[in-house]
């Protein structure tokens, strides 16, 4: 009786809180049933401009000239982008790997960024042409918005990271034929928000968020680093009329024994050891990597090279944020020498034949690429080049012939050398020799890059001074250069001479030249 | 009175309380984009003063060629360090030069008035182009008129000054006297400069003459703070950068001017707290709030960076890099927030 009076009494509260209940299980159910689409509108951008037009079929394309996108279409929010430090929290190994790489200074070391602004000022609307590089330099940056010239979008740790953990593993669709980062980043979907604690209680959550079937399938296959690695200009991001190509990495790959042999741009680049990976390949040795290495080990000595000091904080624009200095210098020499090992696995110099001639005589010299799984060099050619380096002396051992000397203290080098670099020509068809992309109306060679295991034979008619008598010697070297150095001049207004690297040399004597007296 | 007199008396009071608060921010706006004015006025003042002094150096170069008949051999063997002296005088000028106008660009190139002095001064193509095309003519010394030749900073100037352009260099020389011919270590084309040099001291005499006659309005103070602001990330960038440079290599790279970042960055934070925060705050408060935190802090930090290297202290490679960046994070923040207040407010930025 008196439970039934006490129920009485109360029946309005409880009433009204089975209401409530109700109604609060409702609107859950409302916002569960109806989830809002992630991401941004690009209308939502404050100011943010398309001066490009349509595509073909009639629609916006935000991210132009880039072939980058978001695979909802929509702008990425960049308080949602996981920061490479907020990964590192559990995956210290792998950060410690790609911390010190080129991926994670890609937008932001000082070769890259003075030129891309040197570029973006060409032009009244060059600031969204700059979408062009940043889709594969800073794809953070581009999908939120902010490559633009008003930035109304605020900055993000993530945005700062060059191609950090999510712009591999969000990745869902790679054209590496079409290149200009062609890849679609589910980077409004595929990501979490997790804490660590959570991560750990509801594992399967975070690996569908980062490691869908799809992605993991992706990120392994050699298309997917050609989306980037393959860049093709017209009039888009450039004044060339129809399509120039000017990175064709993949393609290079693609028709070559390593492609035939199921070798991918993983496997040596990823690979624990990429030096000793390439060696065991040269013997013919195929087998994949024990495991994958995030520190992308690629041919860009400068960016490890410790004895610049603090001068290569600035070339590499800073400090990587999350290790202290001691720890990141120990990181960057390590990469640093893993990446010379590699270059000197690529090429080899072989005197292929010597003959005389009229007040001289002949050499035949064969540059072959014996390592690379594209040609050598690849890239970014008309800055990335190779060039060949001869003397021969007498038996004095004087010198009586020098082709491809290099001035240290000027950074320049023989303007007659064999080469092989590509060059850009601007409309007058006056040389561009600081890559300045969006006045490029054409790209030639001097000489075309070698395949992979190919070769290319070199021919030096060598006059010899009167009198001069043999046996000869001949001493050849292989170089390989970052850059040219009008462009570090020019665009970084510094004058610091870019060092060459020796990828390879020959010594040998001359036999049979004792007859050659002149 | 009743109650409908008192209901009305009160809305009276209300209504008059709100007029005269807008009108306070009325005024308030005038007399902000009266100091967006007289900013731009100042750094059009230090402009005209930086490219007449650069002129000034320019004639001691052009003089010295010409008290040898144009004989640039001549004139080196004989005033070498009088010509590399003034050389490095004209350098540190157009450095200087160029940043004032710089950070005044986003004002100058936003104003239909002006435009066209960003195109001659520093944004302009060669007529060779097919668009932004710089229109104005060159005549030099000589009588010979370089037609539509590019903008005067980028296309003529800095390549001239610095050798980029193997076509003005006459010869090379040593410049720094340390027995190598280094990059840039050479003598340049006396005619061009001075032709040069004088017609950026007209062209900026000249611009401020047009904005002396510009009456600037809303727009154009959200056109100037969301412009000017951004510059104060880059010169500290560039700060932090030249903390990194070492040895020879940085000769090419203006100095630390924090000093300068203090100025640009008051006057941006004057322009925002006088003609734009009255504005934001009727619609934002909370906006307001933010920006004008945000300027405090940007200030702060700039002050205390510059007290401390005014006061002898080196900054190491992890706190020049760490004070760099926070910099440009905070002027980052700062735009993007004004910028959403813009677009809250209906504002046409001027592009």
């Amino acid at each position: 009786m008196k439970m039934k009076i006490q129920f009485r009494h109360h029946l309005r509260w409880i009433a009204a809180g089975v209401v409530l209940a109700g109604t609060a299980l409702a609107l859950l159910l409302i916002k569960v049933e109806a989830p809002t689409e992630e991401g941004v509108k690009m209308t939502d951008i404050p100011y943010y401009q398309l001066p490009f037009g349509l595509d073909e079929n009639g629609n916006e394309r935000p991210f132009w000239p880039s072939r980058m996108t978001t695979a909802n279409g929509r702008m990425s929010d960049p308080v949602r982008i996981p920061s490479a430090l907020e990964c590192a929290e559990c995956h210290q190994q792998e950060f410690d790997e790609w911390a010190p790489s080129l991926h994670a200074v890609a937008g932001i070391d000082a070769i890259y960024d003075k030129t891309e602004e040197v570029n973006a000022g060409l032009l009244r609307h060059g600031t969204e042409q700059g979408r062009f590089c940043e889709g594969c330099h800073a794809p953070g940056e581009l999908l939120s918005g902010r490559t633009n010239r008003f930035v109304s979008v605020a900055p993000s740790d993530a945005l700062m990271e060059g191609v950090s953990c999510i712009a591999c593993h969000t990745a869902v669709h790679a054209d590496p034929v079409a290149g200009n980062g062609a890849l679609t980043l589910a980077i409004n979907s595929g990501i979490d928000k997790l804490s660590p604690a959570l991560i750990l209680a509801a594992p399967r959550d975070h690996a569908r968020a980062f490691g869908a079937v799809e992605t993991n399938d992706l990120i392994a296959k050699p298309e997917f680093c050609g989306a980037c690695h393959t860049e093709t200009y017209d009039r888009s991001m450039s004044r060339a009329e129809g399509d120039q190509t000017v990175q064709a990495t993949f393609e290079e790959w693609k028709d070559s024994w390593y492609a035939k042999n199921d070798v991918t741009c993983q496997d040596c680049h990823m690979a624990p050891d990429p030096a000793d990976y390439v060696m065991q390949l040269r013997k013919g040795k195929v087998a994949k990597p024990e495991r994958f290495s995030h520190r992308f080990v690629g041919a860009n000595y400068l960016m490890f090279d410790t004895s610049l000091g603090s001068n290569l904080t600035f070339l590499r624009g800073g400090l990587i944020r999350g290790l202290d200095r001691e720890r990141q210098n120990k990181l960057i020499a390590a990469q640093g020498e893993a990446t010379k090992r590699l270059l000197r696995t690529a090429a080899r110099l072989e005197l292929r034949g010597q003959s005389k001639i009229d007040k001289g005589m002949h050499l035949d010299i064969a540059v072959q690429n014996l390592g690379a799984g594209h040609n050598l060099p690849t890239g970014v050619t008309d800055q990335k080049h190779m060039w060949l380096e001869v003397v021969v002396k007498n038996a004095k051992g004087e010198t009586v012939f020098h082709s491809g000397g290099y001035d240290a203290l000027l950074g320049a080098t023989d303007p007659d050398a064999v080469a092989w670099i590509e060059e850009f020509l601007d409309e007058d068809g006056n040389r561009i020799l600081d890559h300045l992309t969006f006045v490029t109306a054409a790209v030639t060679w001097q000489r075309v890059t070698i395949p992979p295991r190919g070769e290319d034979v070199v021919g030096y008619d060598i006059p010899l001074p009167e009198g001069e008598t043999g046996p000869f010697t001949l001493e050849a070297r292989l170089w390989y250069r970052v850059a040219l150095q009008e462009m570090v001049f020019n665009n970084l207004k510094i004058d610091m001479p870019i060092p060459p690297f020796e990828l390879t040399s020959l010594t040998s004597d001359l036999s049979g030249t004792e007859g050659l007296v002149q | 009175m009743n109650r409908l007199t008192h209901v009305l008396l009160g809305a009276a009071v209300i209504g008059s309380l709100s007029a005269t608060e807008l009108l306070a921010d009325s005024s308030a706006e005038i007399q902000g984009l009266e100091d967006v004015k007289n900013f731009t006025l100042e750094h059009n003042a230090e402009l005209v003063t930086n490219a007449d002094l650069m002129l000034g150096a320019v004639r001691t170069y052009a003089g010295i060629i010409t008290a040898h008949d144009g004989d640039y051999a001549a004139a080196w063997k004989a005033d070498g360090p009088a010509l590399a002296k003034a050389i490095e005088d004209i350098r540190g000028l157009w450095l200087k030069t160029s940043n004032q106008y710089e950070t005044m660009e986003g004002i100058v190139a936003g104003i239909p008035a002006t435009v066209k002095y960003d195109m001659i001064l520093d944004a302009g193509n060669p007529g060779t182009e097919s668009e932004d095309v710089a229109e104005y003519d060159l005549t030099l010394p000589d009588g010979t008129v370089l037609k539509r030749p590019g903008s005067l900073f980028h296309h003529i100037t800095e390549p001239l000054f610095w050798g980029m352009d193997p076509v003005n260099v006459i010869m090379t020389a040593d410049l720094n006297g340390d027995g190598n011919i280094g990059r840039g270590e050479m003598l340049f084309d006396a005619n061009l400069a001075l032709g040069a040099a004088e017609a950026l001291s007209y062209w900026a005499k000249a611009l401020k003459t047009e904005l002396t006659e510009w009456k600037p309005n809303r727009d154009d103070a959200f056109t100037a703070v969301v412009t000017m602001t951004p510059t104060v990330g880059d010169y500290f960038g560039e700060w932090k950068e030249s903390q990194f440079i070492t040895g020879d290599i940085g000769a090419f790279v203006a100095q630390s001017r924090l000093v300068d970042v203090q100025g640009i960055m008051g006057g941006c934070k004057k322009m925002y707290f006088s003609a734009i925060s009255p504005v934001v705050k009727a619609t934002d408060p909370n906006l307001d709030q933010s920006i004008r935190a945000g300027f405090e802090e940007l200030l702060a930090l700039v002050k205390e960076t510059y007290e401390r290297e005014y006061a002898g202290e080196k900054f190491g490679t992890e706190e020049a890099d760490a004070i760099g960046n926070e910099a440009q994070d905070i002027a980052d923040r700062i735009v993007a927030m004004v910028l959403q207040a813009a677009a809250k407010n209906g504002v046409t930025l001027k592009m």
